[in-house]
């Protein structure tokens, strides 16, 4: 009893501590420094509409690589710890398949949340969302299915090779500039017209290889863990 | 936004954070241990994009095609970091939910004390020294297991893929 | 070049699980081959003047610098070589392992995430390749799939994920100060707005953030858990290298941004605790594995408190002292391969496998201090940097060396006893191990012969290290090699 008031005591104490720094800073007017210098001279330079994708893409790409390969680090040390067990028993089509109105549902889902996910992943550096958001929905569609004809997952092996070209094709798309005498990860093809959907070079390129890879990683760490089964 | 906005905001990320902590220290369940992360880390990244929150500023988002009309605008870099944590967090959670999984499995329960002394327990047995209550007793007088032990499951499995 | 170095990993752990199986074999180690390479060009290149490359082509404070100097372009090169000794074996036990290519995957993840902490001159870029080297390395703990390495992986993924969000928090701490990521750009803005109780908060979380992969003082508790329940080649490649590079980044942005006696004091401290801890648990340990890792535990402990040394000289000690357990940490868990648990079983061991034994007097003598091996030169360099420091906390610090050598030998003495002694234990021999650690050794003799050798690069590249000035005059100045990518927007 004693210990939990301590650990409680505690955790209150190290919340007043960042509340007492955090109010020391001035709320509201932070000094921006790199982040004004790219507000001002992203458009001209990278081109997209969507000043979070240039970051995101551009100024800070390799950030974003190193984000990918922790997502497949992570779904390898999934596949590492999950995967050596003999499957669980798939339900079978009586318990496990979903009713009348899921299945419904489900077919009518299905082709929506594909084009929207890929019109947010094509229209990232345009609008708010981008590969990241946008394969979050695709990997929504394609686990969604599952739940409603349990026998009828896709097939992992298909899922491990969009994952791994998607993410070659990242770093191929970087490597690239360096054919030009850029360095690692420069936008290529110019930045185009401003707010045009073929526009901000290769950045849309990028964002469908992320796109993708974060759906296929996504619909795969999701389906690994759904093969676990009910209280395993 | 108000300044009371603001500094309600600012509670509400901290106070997430406590949270967070305060479960990670107190709860003993292995999935109650992953929520109590996934909470505190959100209030981290709510404090991230709040660190990057101008007083009477816009989305970063050119609207109109033009660069023209210059509006003052939140930064952009904490809003690229926050997608990079939320990332990295989803990552981290899934891996840790499977460890969980096979923890329960092996041991039958997901309460972190009794893992925690099953897991002493194996380890004392595979390096076949003493328990620790008996640190004075002579630790070669014990029959020794095999050096090391074969790991409790290699199944026949699929080739990785 | 220097791109490539994190790129080239990152592209074959990414295809690796779609080659057939004979590439697979060879694809990972001829990757680490030409890193290993590269890591030699960047050291060379280096000695005379650091290299810069601006990531994506935007000048320093906007894009991400990649800074190559002779400490980097070493540590490239270390992690090369260390990875390729201790890649995962594809028959462990005799028999093939199904997960193979899972494991090599990781393991090439981890080395790409090394290099770019090595080489990454962005705050928020270190957090992520640190956390990249972090969930590469769970995957990698709980590869031995027992059920007491799933649960020590477990603890070690939360208390890893309470550090990182620690780190994301002090950071966050840092650019609403700063306004910048950039560690030339914050070495410039942080006299007038980092150094106050405010800056040196996000400096201590920063710190036990990533002193959670570094084993500092309060943090470290997942070591003997993993290292004990762990195949052996992750635990060396753990203890060996991926502790090194959080060690590096700390070191960093101490030197850049928070050159003030307050942090050093933080470090020096928390690294005390550490070596005491550290050894004298190492002291009471009964099995080999738990005893490396409190062992390993102290000598982190030891590089912190070099590295807390104002100045090159402190520089100097560190990257000694970090160098040597480098070397010497690696080869003895690979020792343990066979060797691992109770001590007592090691009993006559010589006896099976001298030429094992013979290593690990020569690793233990190393560790101790003994001249002319490595481990006296670094332990010599600390102490003579502590002593160079005025009295009070300094000496105390120089005082805990000393004695906890004094532990050190007596529980390594111990072992060498029992190794050469006159019962039977019940190990085998194993020849994998040997070869492995034989190479390490190898090295490590190198290393002493050549000492006079390679204190005129160490200088130079402690000089470097500690060049705040220089460090932001190459970067500010980076050449962009395009002139500026011509935007048609109205």
């Amino acid at each position: 009893m004693l210990t939990r008031y301590g650990s409680l005591l505690f955790a209150t104490g190290f919340a007043f501590l960042l509340f007492s720094l955090f109010i020391a800073l001035p709320m509201g007017e932070p000094p921006t420094l790199a982040g004004q210098a790219i507000l001002n001279e992203a458009a001209n330079s990278v081109g997209a509409a969507n000043i979070v994708t240039s970051v995101v893409l551009a100024y800070r790409g390799i950030d974003t690589l190193g984000e990918l390969s922790i997502l497949f680090a992570a779904a390898t040390a999934v596949g590492l710890v999950l995967g050596g067990q003999a499957r669980a028993p798939r339900p079978s089509k009586e318990d496990g398949a979903g009713g009348f109105i899921l299945q419904t549902g489900v077919d009518l889902l299905f082709p929506l949340l594909l084009v929207v996910g890929f019109y947010i992943i094509l229209h990232g550096h345009l609008t708010p969302g981008g590969g990241f958001q946008g394969g979050v929905v695709l990997a929504a569609a394609l686990v969604l299915p599952v739940l409603a004809r349990p026998e009828e997952s896709p097939s992992p092996a298909a899922l491990a090779w969009v994952e791994g070209l998607a993410g070659a094709a990242f770093i191929a798309t970087g490597l690239a500039a360096l054919a030009y005498d850029h360095a690692f990860l420069t936008p290529l093809l110019g930045a185009g017209q401003l707010g045009d959907l073929f526009s901000a070079g290769t950045l849309p390129l990028l964002y469908l290889a992320v796109g993708l890879k974060v759906g296929a990683e996504l619909a795969k760490l999701l389906l690994r863990l759904a093969e676990e089964g009910p209280a395993a | 936004m108000s300044e009371f906005g603001l500094v309600a905001l600012l509670v509400g990320a901290l106070g997430l954070i406590a949270i967070g902590i305060a479960g990670l220290v107190l709860a003993r369940n292995l999935f109650r241990l992953v929520l109590a992360l996934a909470v505190a880390e959100a209030g981290a990244n709510l404090l991230l994009v709040l660190a990057g929150f101008r007083q009477g500023a816009s989305a970063p988002i050119i609207e109109g095609g033009s660069t023209l009309h210059q509006v003052a605008m939140v930064d952009p870099i904490p809003q690229a970091m926050v997608l990079t944590a939320i990332v990295i967090g989803v990552g981290v959670q899934a891996l840790a939910l499977a460890l969980a999984v096979r923890a329960r499995e092996a041991y039958g329960s997901l309460d972190m004390d009794q893992l925690r002394a099953r897991m002493e327990a194996d380890i004392i047995a595979a390096a076949g020294t003493a328990p620790t209550t008996s640190q004075e007793a002579p630790s070669g007088a014990r029959p020794l297991p095999p050096p090391l032990p074969s790991p409790a499951r290699i199944a026949a499995e699929e080739p990785s893929s | 070049m220097i791109a490539l170095t994190v790129a080239l990993p990152l592209l074959a752990a990414f295809l690796l699980p779609l080659l057939p199986a004979l590439a697979r074999q060879f694809l990972g180690p001829l990757v680490l081959l030409a890193v290993a390479a590269f890591g030699l060009c960047l050291a060379g290149n280096a000695l005379d003047a650091p290299s810069v490359v601006a990531i994506g082509d935007f000048r320093p404070p906007l894009g991400i610098v990649f800074y190559a100097d002779g400490v980097a372009g070493l540590f490239v090169f270390a992690i090369a070589v260390v990875t390729l000794l201790l890649w995962p074996c594809a028959t462990p036990n005799g028999q093939p392992d199904p997960q193979i290519t899972r494991k090599h995957s990781l393991t090439l993840l981890m080395a790409a995430a090394s290099c770019a902490l090595a080489l990454s001159g962005d705050l928020f870029n270190i957090y992520v390749f640190y956390e990249l080297a972090a969930v590469a390395g769970y995957g990698l703990a709980a590869g031995s799939r027992t059920p007491a390495a799933q649960v020590a992986t477990f603890r070690f993924t939360l208390l890893g994920s309470l550090g990182s969000l620690l780190a994301l928090i002090g950071i966050t701490l840092i650019y609403f100060r700063a306004g910048s990521l950039n560690l030339a750009h914050l070495a410039e803005l942080a006299p007038s707005t980092l150094h106050d109780p405010l800056g040196l908060a996000g400096f201590l979380l920063i710190l036990l953030g990533f002193g959670v992969k570094s084993e500092l003082f309060l943090v470290n508790s997942w070591a003997p858990e993993v290292y004990a329940t762990a195949e052996s080649r992750v635990s060396a490649l753990l203890a060996g290298l991926i502790s090194k590079l959080a060690l590096l980044a700390v070191v960093r942005l101490l030197v850049l941004v928070f050159p003030v006696p307050e942090a050093s004091q933080l470090l020096l401290v928390l690294g005390m605790l550490g070596i005491l801890t550290g050894e004298l648990a190492a002291y009471r340990a009964r099995d080999f594995r738990r005893l490396l890792a409190w062992s390993s535990i102290g000598q982190l402990g030891a590089a912190f408190v070099a590295f807390a040394i104002p100045g090159p000289a402190g520089l100097m000690a560190g990257i000694a002292v970090a160098l040597h357990h480098l070397m010497v940490k690696p080869a003895l868990f690979l020792l343990a391969e066979r060797w691992g648990g109770n001590l007592a079983q090691l009993a006559g061991a010589a006896r099976n496998s001298p030429i094992a034994a013979a290593l690990f007097v020569l690793f233990a003598l190393s560790l101790i201090g003994v001249p002319p091996l490595p481990g006296f030169w670094a332990k010599y360099l600390l102490l003579s940097g502590l002593a160079g420091e005025p009295a009070g906390l300094w000496w105390l610090a120089g005082l805990v060396v000393l004695t906890t050598t004094v532990v050190e030998a007596v529980y390594l003495f111990r072992i060498i006893g029992t190794l050469y002694g006159h019962q039977q234990g019940s190990v085998m021999q194993s020849r994998t191990a040997t070869t492995g650690s034989g190479i390490f050794a190898l090295l490590l003799v190198g290393t002493a012969l050549s000492a006079p050798l390679l204190a005129a690069p160490l200088q130079k590249m402690a000089t470097q290290l500690a060049d705040t000035d220089g460090y932001v005059a190459q970067v500010i100045s980076a050449t962009i090699t395009a002139p500026q990518r011509s935007g048609t927007a109205p």
